[in-house]
């Protein structure tokens, strides 16, 4: 049997989702140049939102899943205003920012749990019985099918909104020189704060994607964050096209390291690409 | 730099203050006790990927130890619970045990349920002369450890070498395994490839760190091995969902063999339906119609609303308090009698069947082969 | 009593810990996040030794620290070409590989059944296999320890150190080799990370991959930074501050099945407040 073309339907779908969450997190880093570690933890908190919504109250997923979204991106913009502003606002050194950050992580990670939990839980009505289609010799799920369509919707939305609207270059002057971007008139701590909610939008929306495929829980937080980073470094950090190139490199590599290596060196392989990037080609594959 | 030395000082005093406070209290608040409640230990991971286990299990005793105390304790003494987290880890384990032995001076341990919390808590027990009893760790490197274990849940290797059996005389010489890179997933793969290349079989396997979710290219690769049956062995069986699904999806419809925590969970099996129907498993003994069994299943789901969880253990846990008040009325509150104790139960009766503690501290039984079929797991008799 | 030893133990481990990561940490300002897979090697090392060759615990450690610091040699060869916060994320890829063979190299470290039975340590007949006398072996050690990097700290090399800390290029104008420096730093730490594994895998009988996580590495971090940067005082009095402190909420009394998630809440807020009131750490010389 030829399994080339299940592997690459396998590697397009990782990337996809990566991509999304890539997108997201190079929209804040480029803005704010600081590791935001609860970016893992806002993503999972859109997941549980929709779960809550639909699956414990029975309410019809559109109003579910965009309320799903909205609530990450809230909880995004409020860990801005709350944590990280005052943190900027003090001069603190991004190494502070990445300690608090990851204490935010932690802490939300464990609030999660209280409230709803450890055990794993599923976003789809059913875990089967859902549409196939078959490519090639491959298949791929309707599920699957909207996370591709998706990945496509978000970089197409955010790249005419950056490239194209007044906020976009508001967001790339700020990313450039926040200093500058201030003694020009542009009023950064309402972009930045635009930037937070946005961009954990994404990622809400990456994690309730995932929720729907495979299925979600408290402690997936850090893998879903260090994957959207991996892919927005490689891809080269501050290029929106970079990011969804680092991810669909990344689906590859890891699809293709499991068929010829094998799958529990998974980790360890996205990692030594990274490390590979970072030695070679620091810039990634675009530059910004 | 100077004047900030003061501020340094109060930080280090106040620090000391609730330290030394700390333990203070802890100490005179727990002297030894003769009368009173009676105080049992508990390790299970409440927090990281083993919470999924250390939930229900802290329901099941909880259940327990509520019923023994209505009907009027050990001796007229209730029942108490001091639970500890040992998050699955040897490290936890280890800091839970030292607190659970040495401050709240308790005689019996319950746990841990993973068997890294277990292994690493043994030396502590013995040295503080505490009864470590475990309802739920099943690896083989437990076997003989130490007089001061023993455990109610059998040891893996029995339940690897029952389905080898099995998946030979179904006529099949090569078995795929999918297999999460954690301890109790591995020792169900020896045990499992030990006995098949011994019969002339053969496994393929491919593993996956806890914690993934995408597993096509893992199982496409598998498929493209041509064995003739999958194995699903994981942890918890939220993964083993996750695979089946995915096996489904790429439109494979290998015969299934899957670990107990599927074939022992009715949740898992009954929303799952299509998804396992016809898979293998060897659950160590949950018999539907055991009185204790159904007293459990039904006080459980009365008490928490919700299903009992991963069966298998729980009808452990469940024996685990009963044996414990049983140990404690017939030989009395002394960690050395109650594991001395430990090797004389014999044909015990409990919601996991007849309880045999053998000198090694293992429990004497082992698995039974089941079948899933629409969404209810089955004896499989051939 | 036995508690506070077994506690007392801890804090001498976590001590080593915190005061090798110091020297990297604090002195080259390189926030490395790959402290536990020293700790592991170390661990792992003294275990294999131990238990299949029946080497001296003193041998093992030795042979533990020398293995270390080979394997630091190459990583932080790599490492040097980094700084900020790629260097972070790319000690963060190390981690996970050195876990992944841990975990998957299973003919050698048994993968995650772990090594159970590692014996305690003795030498001439005396033998550490109670805990008081392990008490006085670990904090010997601690004292040792302390005086090796009071020592680097004080003489020429550790004033270049600081030199470099505060100005790379001023001091490679003067014709010091600042890679050299920083090497000779991080293979001396990690040498010395692998003396608290091999401490950790006597003492504790029983090691498995998932102490050497980067949750643990990020954990003794925060001891470091918790204590203050550049302090070696500070090292140790946040590693008993840090492990203390969860010991310690034990005793507060939280309903027991969300008591253990509330740990990781308080711990998840007190990183987020100790950024955001007090970045140097309790003793720290300068801000991160």
């Amino acid at each position: 049997m030829d399994i080339l073309p299940q592997l690459i339907l396998n590697s397009l779908i990782a990337g996809s989702i990566y991509a999304i969450l890539a997108l997201g997190f190079n929209l804040i880093f480029s803005t704010v140049n600081f590791f935001d570690l609860s970016y893992g933890a806002v993503a999972v908190i859109g997941a549980y939102a929709v779960f809550y919504f639909s699956k414990l109250l029975g309410w019809p997923l559109f109003v579910a899943v965009p309320l799903g979204v909205l609530i990450s991106g809230t909880i995004g913009f409020l860990l801005y205003t709350s944590v990280y502003r005052r943190l900027r606002m003090r001069r603190s050194s991004n190494t502070v920012l990445l300690v608090a950050s990851l204490g935010v992580l932690t802490a939300l990670q464990a609030l999660l749990a209280i409230f709803f939990s450890s055990q794993f839980q599923t976003l789809s009505a059913t875990s089967s019985g859902e549409r196939l289609f078959s490519l090639f010799s491959g298949s791929i799920t309707e599920t699957q099918v909207i996370i591709l369509l998706t990945a496509v919707a978000v970089l197409l939305g955010l790249a005419f909104v950056l490239k194209l609207t007044l906020f976009g270059k508001a967001v790339k002057a700020v990313g450039d020189d926040e200093e500058v971007a201030k003694i020009v008139g542009i009023n950064t701590d309402k972009i930045i704060g635009k930037v937070f909610f946005i961009g954990s939008a994404i990622a809400g929306l990456a994690a309730i994607l995932v929720g729907f495929d495979t299925g979600i829980e408290p402690i997936m937080g850090l893998p879903l964050l260090l994957k959207g980073v991996i892919a927005s470094i490689v891809g080269g950090i501050g290029n929106v096209y970079g990011g969804v190139a680092g991810a669909f490199l990344l689906g590859f590599v890891e699809n293709f390291g499991i068929w010829k290596i094998s799958g529990e060196w998974k980790d360890a392989i996205a990692f030594a690409v990274l490390i590979l990037f970072l030695v070679f080609r620091p810039q990634g594959i675009f530059k910004k | 730099m100077e004047d900030n030395k003061p501020k340094i000082l109060s930080w280090v005093i106040l620090l000391a203050v609730i330290i030394v406070g700390g333990f203070f209290f802890a100490r005179t608040a727990k002297a030894p006790e003769v009368a009173g409640p009676i105080s049992l230990g508990v390790i299970l991971p409440l927090t990281g990927d083993g919470a999924v286990y250390g939930e229900p299990a802290l329901n099941v005793y909880q259940l327990a130890v509520d019923e023994i105390n209505k009907s009027g304790g050990v001796g007229g003494r209730d029942l108490v619970l001091v639970v500890e987290d040992g998050k699955c880890n040897g490290k936890d384990g280890a800091n839970a045990a030292q607190k659970l032995v040495n401050v709240d001076k308790v005689q019996i341990i319950i746990g841990g349920i993973c068997s890294s919390e277990s292994l690493a808590a043994v030396p502590i027990a013995e040295a503080g002369k505490v009864a470590l009893f475990s309802p739920g760790a099943s690896s083989p490197d437990l076997t003989g450890r130490s007089p001061y274990f023993f455990r109610d849940y059998p040891s893996d290797a029995s339940q690897g070498r029952v389905l080898a059996e099995l998946a030979y005389k179904k006529g099949w010489r090569t078995v795929a395994f999918i297999q999460e890179s954690l301890d109790y997933p591995l020792g169900i793969f020896k045990a499992f490839d030990a006995r098949f290349s011994e019969l002339g079989g053969k496994t393929v396997k491919e593993e996956f760190p806890t914690g993934a979710s995408d597993f096509r290219s893992s199982i496409a690769k598998l498929q493209s091995q041509k064995p003739d049956a999958l194995f699903v062995d994981t942890q918890a069986p939220a993964a083993s969902v996750r695979i089946a699904k995915q096996v489904k999806e790429l439109k494979w419809n290998p015969p299934l063999l899957v670990a107990d925590i599927v074939v022992g969970d009715p949740k898992t099996v009954s929303e799952n339906k299509a998804l396992f129907e016809g898979a293998f498993g060897a659950e160590f003994g949950v018999d539907p119609n055991n009185p204790k069994f159904q007293h459990l299943l039904e006080s459980y789901k009365q008490k928490y609303n919700a299903e009992l969880p991963y069966q298998a253990y729980g009808q452990t846990e469940y024996d685990a308090l009963y044996l414990v008040k049983e140990g404690i009325a017939a030989v009395g509150l002394d960690g050395q009698k109650l594991a001395a104790w430990s090797r004389t139960i014999k044909d015990w009766d409990g919601a996991s069947g007849q309880v045999t503690i053998e000198a090694t501290g293992d429990r004497a039984s082992g698995h039974v082969l089941k079948i899933v079929k629409d969404g209810k797991t089955e004896l499989y008799t051939e | 009593m036995p508690y506070v030893i077994h506690l007392l133990i801890m804090v001498s481990i976590y001590s080593i810990l915190a005061l090798s990561l110091n020297l990297v940490v604090g002195f080259t300002g390189l926030v490395f996040v790959a402290a536990a897979a020293f700790f592991g090697i170390g661990a792992y090392v003294t275990a294999i030794v131990m238990t299949s060759f029946g080497f001296n615990f003193f041998l093992a450690c030795i042979v533990g620290a020398l293995f270390s610091a080979l394997i630091a040699f190459a990583i932080g060869a790599v490492l040097s070409k980094f700084r900020g916060d790629y260097y972070t994320l790319a000690s963060v890829g190390f981690n996970i590989i050195i876990y992944s063979v841990f975990l998957n190299w299973q003919t050698v470290t048994r993968g995650p059944l772990g090594i159970p039975g590692i014996p305690r340590p003795s030498i001439f007949g005396l033998s550490f296999s109670d805990n008081f006398s392990f008490l006085i072996l670990a904090s010997l050690l601690v004292i040792l320890v302390f005086l090796a990097c009071r020592f680097i700290e004080q003489s020429s090399f550790g004033r270049v150190l600081r030199a470099i800390r505060e100005d790379e290029k001023a001091v490679s104008v003067f014709g010091y080799e600042v890679l050299y420096f920083k090497l000779a730093t991080f293979v001396v730490a990690a040498a010395f990370s692998a003396f608290a594994g091999s401490l950790y895998a006597s003492y504790i009988t029983f090691i498995d991959p998932s102490t050497f996580f980067v949750n643990e590495s990020i954990f003794i971090l925060a001891v470091v930074i918790l204590g203050g940067l550049a302090s070696n005082r500070g090292a140790v009095l946040g590693a008993a501050v840090l492990v203390l402190l969860p010991e310690a909420l034990r005793f507060v009394g939280f309903p027991p099945d969300i008591a253990a998630q509330m740990r990781q809440v308080v711990y998840g807020l007190l990183l987020v407040i100790l950024m955001m009131y007090r970045p140097q750490g309790l003793m720290g010389e300068y801000k991160l």
